[in-house]
């Protein structure tokens, strides 16, 4: 999945609240072991330097909790009225 | 001034912690603990990985021991740490956790002379001297470090019993006791403040730290909830003289005690009662942690340590206590 492209249809006025969810779903989650080593390096990085809400940071984000909670993250962007993106993460992890 | 500490336990792998650690330093904590035992991840690692995601939090190994880590490569360690990150690195080091150390064969005998002789050798090799050493626990026959290490590095010792207290206050530059409880505090603070009379020091040069399970949210059922399964352990944990001044049923303990050897954590964990919450956590909304840590602080700490669970949600937690409980401690000194 492009995940920039992803970004592209989430309105930047949303990227805060966004960002601090995913955060959320990421610490909270039980599936540390699917956490790409060289993923968590960019945002304890993006993280350091306050920018895990900007596009950089909020990338990153987005594929680790698809990584890690994918049905999490779906049901939040469809909580958020955002079902385009939601649908989006769908098709790509059915196809 | 108020010092806070967070300490962690590399159980959890290493970008959740670093991500809290990043947190913590912004949040005001000054200082960072890594709990050292085998069965976890690398405490060193950690540390390193926090050192390059951090700029200014002081941090170490909260506590390591001598038994498992032989006191030269615990200063080899901590040496090059402190090159990493100079003036930011403190040993933590104490008698190790028995059952633990037994686990994997290793004896844990004469522990007031392996600790004192594992900080000795300790400040002697980072200091840069060629170290021959014969204790009753170690012996060093001829050891240099072929680096020059730089600055002097802190060391504060780990003690729960008195003589270990007493010990930790002649030696240390700080100490770390377990503790939650005004009265326990008050009891560890008397002893280490014997030592550090014993050692010719004043108590200012002494940071007293205390470790503490911590649990904050805005809602205290919350808050207890998250204590619960902690306070259970450290009740199984004690022995009977520290219950027994908290006035807890030995009996209730000891049934806590057997369902956790049971693995029945509903038993164990529903027999925590109020008053084990009360003697062995620092538990409830950011208003009453604050009134329990300033209590905490009259009784003789110089350092409040924040221990887990932290809160039902670590981050959360964070926040709370770098926003209502940190700032009324800044603007009391």
């Amino acid at each position: 999945m492009d995940y920039r492209k992803l970004l592209e249809i989430i309105p930047t006025g949303k990227w805060e609240i966004v960002s601090g969810k995913l955060i959320d779903f990421i610490l909270t989650s039980k599936n540390d072991d699917k956490m790409p080593g060289h993923l968590a390096n960019v945002i304890l990085y993006q993280w350091q330097n306050g920018t895990l809400k900007n596009e950089t940071g909020i990338t990153a984000l987005l594929r680790a909790a698809v990584l890690l909670e994918p049905e999490k993250t779906i049901t939040m962007f469809n909580e958020l009225q955002m079902a385009n993106v939601a649908e989006q993460i769908k098709e790509t992890l059915g196809s | 001034m108020t010092k806070f500490g967070i300490e962690f336990v590399p159980r959890e792998p290493y970008w959740k912690i670093i991500y809290y650690a990043i947190q913590a330093e912004g949040g005001g904590f000054s200082n960072l603990w890594v709990t050292d035992h085998f069965n976890n991840r690398n405490v060193y690692v950690t540390l390193t990985t926090a050192a390059i995601y951090t700029n200014k939090i002081t941090f170490g190994p909260g506590v390591t021991n001598p038994y498992m880590v032989n006191p030269v490569f615990t200063a080899q360690a901590i040496a090059t740490l402190n090159e990493l990150t100079p003036g930011r690195v403190v040993l933590g080091m104490g008698a190790g956790d028995k059952t633990t150390l037994e686990g994997v064969g290793v004896e844990v005998e004469k522990p007031l002379a392996a600790v004192q002789e594992a900080v000795d050798i300790f400040r002697k090799i980072v200091s840069g001297e060629s170290v021959a050493y014969k204790g009753e626990v170690f012996k060093v026959a001829s050891a240099k470090f072929l680096f020059k290490p730089k600055g002097r590095i802190p060391v504060y010792v780990g003690a729960q019993g008195p003589k270990m207290l007493e010990l930790a206050g002649r030696i240390g530059d700080g100490v770390l006791i377990n503790a939650c409880h005004p009265k326990d505090v008050e009891y560890a603070v008397n002893s280490v403040r014997e030592g550090i009379r014993q050692g010719g020091k004043k108590p200012e040069d002494v940071d007293v730290a205390a470790y503490t399970s911590f649990s904050v949210h805005e809602d205290l059922k919350k808050a207890t909830k998250a204590a619960v399964p902690v306070v259970s352990f450290i009740v199984a944990g004690s022995p009977s003289l520290l219950l027994e001044r908290h006035g807890i049923d030995l009996k209730k303990a000891e049934e806590i005690r057997e369902a956790l050897k049971a693995n029945d954590w509903g038993r164990a964990f529903g027999g925590v009662t109020p008053e084990m919450i009360e003697a062995f956590s620092v538990c409830g909304t950011p208003e009453m942690c604050t009134e329990r840590i300033a209590l905490l602080l009259k009784s003789g700490i110089s350092q409040f340590v924040v221990g887990s669970p932290i809160g039902s949600n670590v981050r959360e937690a964070i926040n709370l206590i770098s926003q209502k409980i940190i700032p009324h401690f800044q603007t009391q000194s």
